[in-house]
C-alpha cells in the first residue's frame, strides 16, 4: 500500500441520458503504483476514453459518477478526489499532481494561439510567474527534442508529430506525478509514434511524471513500454496483469483472442495464424447478462450467462474475471 | 422515402405556422378569383372609397375594387414566384452538377460563368432588360428573375456534391458501371434533394421579392396585376400621404406574410434535415 | 503470363487556375501481380499508394505509363461500352471506410443488386438473383435476415465490409484492391475480413492487392510486398526479405519502428 500512486474502488459511471443509461465504466477496482506504465487496452466503445475522464474527476454531464471512490497519493497521503467536485479537482491536483494528454489533443490546439500562450495561461490559472514557468517550459523543449524557438510559434507550423510532443512538454511542465495519455499514438505515422514513446520513457526516467497510464487500442504499442497492462471490456476489467506474464499466457478467452488478433511483422505472428472473436461488442445500455464475454466466448458454461465472475488474485499479481479459473483461487 | 424525408416536418412547430400562412394565401390566390367574381380592372365612378359592403377593401382612384386587385394580385405574385423558383432550380442544378460530376475544363467554365453572373448586380440587368422590352408578360418577368438568382444554389451543390463524389459509394457505382446520368439521379441528387427543397422555397421568396421590387419602379409586368404593381399605383397616387391605407396596407401586408412565411417554412426545415445528431 | 502489369506509371496533380502547382503523387511506378498472388502496397499517407490504387481501377487517369490488365491496356484499349463492363466485372475493390462505401439513401442489397447486374450471365428471374444474393452473404458469414432490407446505419462496420465482399463473391472479379480494408474496423473482427479475402483467392484463384499503412497485415498476408515513399517504390520481395532484412534505409526505418508483440525495442 506503501508505494501506491492512485487507487480506484468499485468505480462505475455512466452517461445518464434521458431515458437510459450508458454504462461505460461498471464497477472497476485497481491501483496504479509509483514508478509503473500501465496500459489500459480494449477495443473502441469498451469505456476506456471514459476511464481516464473518470480518473481526472472530470466529469462533464452526462457523464455522471454512479459509485466508488479514487484515492490519489498528494505529498505522502492520499487524498479522496472523488469526494470533491470536477472544479475543486481542477483547481487543487489538474496539472500539478495529475495531467493529462487527450486524444487528438495535437489537434485541439488552436491554430491563431501561440504556444507560449498556453504556458502563460497554466501559469495564470495557478498562481505562478509567468516568465519562470516559460524559462522551465524552453529547458523541457530541449529535453524532448523540440527547438526552443518553437516555443513563439502557431500551432499549424509544427507537424504532427512536433505538437504531440509540444504538448506534452507542456502538460507536464509542473511535475505531475501521474500521466494519463489517451490514444497518444494513433494520428501519428509509425516513426512519430516511436519517437513519442521514447519521450514519454525520457520523462519517467527523469523523475519529472511518476507514473503513466497509457490508454490505446493497440497492444503492440503498450507492450513497448507497460509494467502491467489492464484489458477492458464492454465497460469491466477482464484481467490485469503484468505484461510478460500476460503475453507468456493470457488467462481470459477475451485477452487471449485480442493478442491472437493482433498482426505486427514478426515470423511468430505468421506462424500462430490469424483469430477472430466472433460477434461485435455489446452495447452498453442493456448489456448481457452475466459475464458480458459469455456471448462471444469459446468456453461459454452456464454459471457464465447467469453470474458475473468477479475479478480475483489467482497468481501473485495476475488478476481475471472469468469462471474458467474459479477453482485456483489463491 | 419521400414520405419518411417529409414527415418529420410535421412534427416541428414553426414549420406548421409557416406553413399554413402560406397555405392560406396559396388558397387566397388560387379560390379568391373564383368565388369573389369581380374585374379588378373595371373602373367604376365609386373611386377612392374605404371599406364598405360594396367594396370590402374599398377602391382606388379609378374606383377599381381593391379586394379583387388583391386576390389577382396574390395569385400572380405566387405565379411568378414559382415560376422564378423552377427556372432558377433547373438552371442552378444542371451546372452545379455538371461542374461537379464532369471537372476540368468543364467546371472552370461553368464556375467562371457562374462568378460573373454572382457579381453582376443581379437588379441592375434586370432593369436594363425590363427596360428594353416594351411589352412584359408575367412569364417574362419571372424568366428575368429567375435567370439571376441561381448562382449561389449552383455553387452551394457543387460544393456538397464534390465531397460526395470523393466517397466511396459513388466509386463503387462507377464501378459496378453506371453512366454519368444514372450516377447523377441514383447517387448524386438524393443528396442534395433536401437542400434544393429550402432552396426552392427561398427562390420563391426571392422571386416575389424581385417582383415588387421591379414593379415598384414601373418595370414590372405591364399586363395583369401583382402585388407589386398594387403598390406600384398606390405610391403613384401618394396614397400613404393622403392617408388611403386601404389601398397599400393590404398588398404590403400580403408581401410581407408571404415572404416571411417562406422564410420561417426554410428556417424550419434547416432544423430538421439538419439535427447535429440524426437519431433513428 | 501477369495478371496485371503496371509499367512507369506516373500521376501529376496540377493545382491552381492561374498560378499553377504540380504535386507528382506517384512517379515511375513498375509491378507485377500475377495470377492467385496476393501483393501488397505499403506506404505511410502521401506515398501515393492510394493514387496507385485508383488508376488501377481506373477511376483516374494517369499522366504517363501504362496498365495492363489481361494484356490490355485498361486507360487506351477500353473503347467500347461491352470491353469496359467487362474490365469492371474482372476488376473490383474493397474500400477502407464501411461508412462511406454505403449510400444512406438505399438498403444495403443495393450494393449487391449493383454486381448482379454487372454479371454476365444475369440470373434470369428475381427469385433467381434473390438467391445468389443470399448465398454470397451466408459465404460471407453473414444472415440474410440480420441483412436484407437494412439501412446502413443499422448494421456494423464488420458486417458492411463483409457485405463488400459478398458483392466479390457475386462476381468473382479476376483482380480485387483491397484499400487499407481493415484499417477501420475493430482487432476482433479484423481476422475474418483477411481471411475471406484469403478464401476467395483459395477458390477462385484470384489476385489481390492490398494498399495498406499496416506492415503486420502486409507481412501477414502478402506473397509480395512493395514499400512506396513519396510516390516511388521504394523496396520490393517476398515479405521476409522485406521485413526480417530490409535493404532500404526508408524499410529499415519503418520495420524499426513498428512496435512488435514478441519483442521489445532496446532503444525507448
Amino acid at each position: 500500500m506503501e508505494n501506491v500512486l492512485l487507487k480506484a474502488e468499485n468505480l462505475r459511471a455512466y452517461y445518464k441520458l434521458e431515458k437510459v443509461s450508458v454504462k461505460a465504466v461498471d464497477g472497476l477496482s485497481f491501483e496504479i503504483y509509483e514508478d509503473e506504465v500501465v496500459g489500459v487496452v480494449g477495443e473502441s466503445g469498451c469505456g476506456k476514453t471514459t476511464l481516464s475522464n473518470v480518473i481526472f474527476m472530470n466529469m462533464v454531464k452526462p457523464l455522471t459518477l454512479v459509485g466508488g471512490k479514487i484515492f490519489l497519493k498528494v505529498n505522502g497521503s492520499f487524498e479522496e478526489i472523488s469526494a470533491l467536485s470536477r472544479d475543486e479537482v481542477k483547481e487543487k491536483f489538474w496539472g500539478k499532481e495529475m495531467t493529462i494528454i487527450p486524444q487528438s489533443a495535437m489537434n485541439a490546439l488552436m491554430p491563431t494561439i501561440k504556444m507560449e500562450r498556453y504556458v502563460q495561461h497554466l501559469a495564470e490559472s495557478h498562481g505562478l510567474d509567468a516568465r519562470e514557468l516559460i524559462d522551465k517550459t524552453l529547458q523541457r523543449f530541449k529535453e524532448v527534442g523540440l527547438e526552443t524557438s518553437w516555443l513563439k510559434r502557431y500551432p499549424f507550423e509544427l507537424s504532427g508529430g512536433m505538437r504531440q510532443r509540444a504538448v506534452i512538454a507542456v502538460s507536464t511542465i509542473l511535475n505531475p506525478s501521474l500521466l494519463v495519455a489517451d490514444e497518444p499514438t494513433s494520428a501519428l505515422d509509425v516513426v512519430n509514434q516511436k519517437v513519442f514513446l521514447k519521450v514519454l520513457m525520457s520523462l519517467k526516467r527523469r523523475g519529472i511524471v511518476k507514473s503513466i497510464i497509457l490508454i490505446t487500442h493497440d497492444i503492440a504499442t503498450v507492450r513497448q513500454i507497460a509494467d502491467r497492462m489492464i484489458i477492458m471490456y464492454a465497460g469491466k476489467i477482464v484481467e490485469l496483469s503484468p505484461i510478460d506474464e500476460l503475453l507468456e499466457k493470457p488467462l481470459h478467452p477475451y485477452t487471449e483472442g485480442l493478442l491472437n488478433s493482433v498482426l505486427t511483422p514478426e515470423p511468430e505472428v505468421k506462424k500462430r495464424g490469424i483469430v477472430t472473436i466472433p460477434g461485435a461488442p455489446p452495447n452498453l445500455i442493456d448489456p448481457p447478462s452475466g459475464c458480458r464475454f459469455h456471448p462471444r466466448c469459446p468456453h461459454m458454461m452456464d454459471v457464465c450467462k447467469e453470474k458475473e465472475p468477479p475479478l480475483v488474485e489467482i497468481e501473485p499479481g495476475r488478476r481475471v474475471a472469468c469462471f474458467l479459473y474459479a477453482g485456483e483461487r489463491t | 422515402m419521400f414520405l419518411t424525408m417529409i414527415k418529420p416536418l410535421f412534427k416541428n412547430k414553426k414549420f406548421i405556422i409557416g406553413f399554413s400562412i402560406f397555405i392560406i394565401f396559396l388558397l387566397m390566390g388560387f379560390l379568391g378569383p373564383v368565388f369573389y367574381r369581380v374585374d379588378p380592372t373595371e373602373m367604376t365612378w365609386d373611386y377612392e372609397q374605404p371599406p364598405s359592403p360594396s367594396h370590402p377593401l374599398g377602391t382606388d382612384t379609378y374606383g377599381r375594387d381593391i379586394l379583387a386587385q388583391l386576390f389577382h394580385g396574390i395569385r400572380s405574385s405566387l405565379y411568378i414566384g414559382f415560376l422564378a423558383a423552377i427556372i432558377s432550380l433547373v438552371i442552378g442544378t444542371f451546372i452545379g452538377t455538371l461542374s461537379a460530376v464532369k471537372r476540368g475544363l468543364v467546371d472552370d467554365t461553368l464556375m467562371a460563368v457562374t462568378n460573373i453572373v454572382l457579381t453582376t448586380p443581379s437588379i441592375l440587368i434586370a432593369i436594363l432588360i425590363a427596360s428594353y422590352l416594351k411589352v412584359r408578360s408575367i412569364e417574362i418577368v419571372a424568366l428575368i428573375l429567375g435567370l439571376f438568382q441561381w448562382p449561389w444554389f449552383a455553387r452551394a451543390i457543387r460544393a456538397q456534391l464534390m465531397s460526395v463524389m470523393s466517397r466511396e459509394y459513388v466509386n463503387l457505382s462507377i464501378m459496378a458501371g453506371y453512366s454519368d446520368l444514372r450516377l447523377i439521379f441514383e447517387d448524386l441528387i438524393p443528396t442534395i434533394a433536401t437542400y434544393a427543397f429550402m432552396s426552392f422555397v427561398l427562390f420563391i421568396n426571392g422571386g416575389i421579392m424581385g417582383e415588387a421590387g421591379l414593379s415598384l419602379i414601373g418595370l414590372g409586368p405591364t399586363r395583369g396585376i401583382s402585388l407589386g404593381i398594387m403598390l406600384q399605383w398606390a405610391v403613384l397616387m401618394e396614397a400613404v400621404r393622403r392617408g388611403m391605407w386601404w389601398w397599400f396596407v393590404p398588398p404590403g401586408l400580403s408581401i410581407v406574410a408571404i415572404t416571411a412565411s417562406l422564410l420561417v417554412i426554410s428556417t424550419a426545415m434547416d432544423e430538421v434535415f439538419n439535427p447535429r445528431l440524426r437519431e433513428e | 503470363m501477369s495478371r496485371l502489369v503496371v509499367k512507369n506509371l506516373t500521376k501529376i496533380f496540377t493545382l491552381g487556375f492561374f498560378s499553377k502547382r504540380y504535386v507528382e503523387a506517384v512517379k515511375n511506378v513498375s509491378f507485377e501481380v500475377k495470377e492467385r498472388e496476393i501483393v501488397s502496397l505499403v506506404g505511410e499517407s502521401g506515398s501515393g499508394k492510394t493514387t496507385t490504387a485508383r488508376m488501377i481501377l481506373r477511376l483516374l487517369r494517369p499522366t504517363s505509363g501504362t496498365i495492363h490488365f489481361e494484356g490490355t491496356d485498361i486507360w487506351n484499349d477500353l473503347n467500347d461500352k461491352e470491353s469496359l463492363k467487362d474490365f469492371r466485372r474482372k476488376v473490383h475493390a474493397v474500400f477502407q471506410d464501411p461508412f462511406a462505401s454505403y449510400n444512406p439513401f438505399y438498403p444495403v442489397e443495393r450494393t449487391l443488386w449493383q454486381a448482379i447486374n454487372l454479371l454476365e450471365n444475369t440470373p434470369s428471374n428475381k427469385k433467381e438473383a434473390i438467391e445468389l444474393i443470399k448465398e454470397s452473404l451466408f459465404r460471407v458469414g453473414l444472415d440474410p435476415k440480420d441483412i436484407l432490407g437494412k439501412y446502413p446505419h443499422q448494421i456494423s462496420g464488420g458486417q458492411k465490409q463483409r457485405i463488400m465482399i459478398a458483392r466479390c463473391w457475386i462476381l468473382r472479379p479476376l483482380l480485387i484492391v483491397a484499400d487499407e480494408p481493415t484499417s477501420m474496423i475493430d482487432a476482433s473482427s479484423r481476422g475474418g475480413i483477411i481471411k475471406l479475402l484469403e478464401e476467395l483467392r483459395e477458390k477462385e484463384g484470384t489476385s489481390i492487392i492490398f494498399i495498406t499503412h499496416d506492415l503486420g497485415l502486409a507481412y501477414y498476408v502478402s506473397d509480395t510486398i512493395y514499400v512506396m515513399k513519396n510516390g516511388e517504390i521504394v523496396e520490393r520481395g517476398d515479405p521476409d526479405s522485406v521485413v526480417l532484412n530490409p535493404s532500404h534505409s526508408y524499410t529499415k526505418l519503418l520495420v524499426g519502428s513498428i512496435p512488435k508483440l514478441y519483442r521489445k525495442m532496446e532503444d525507448i
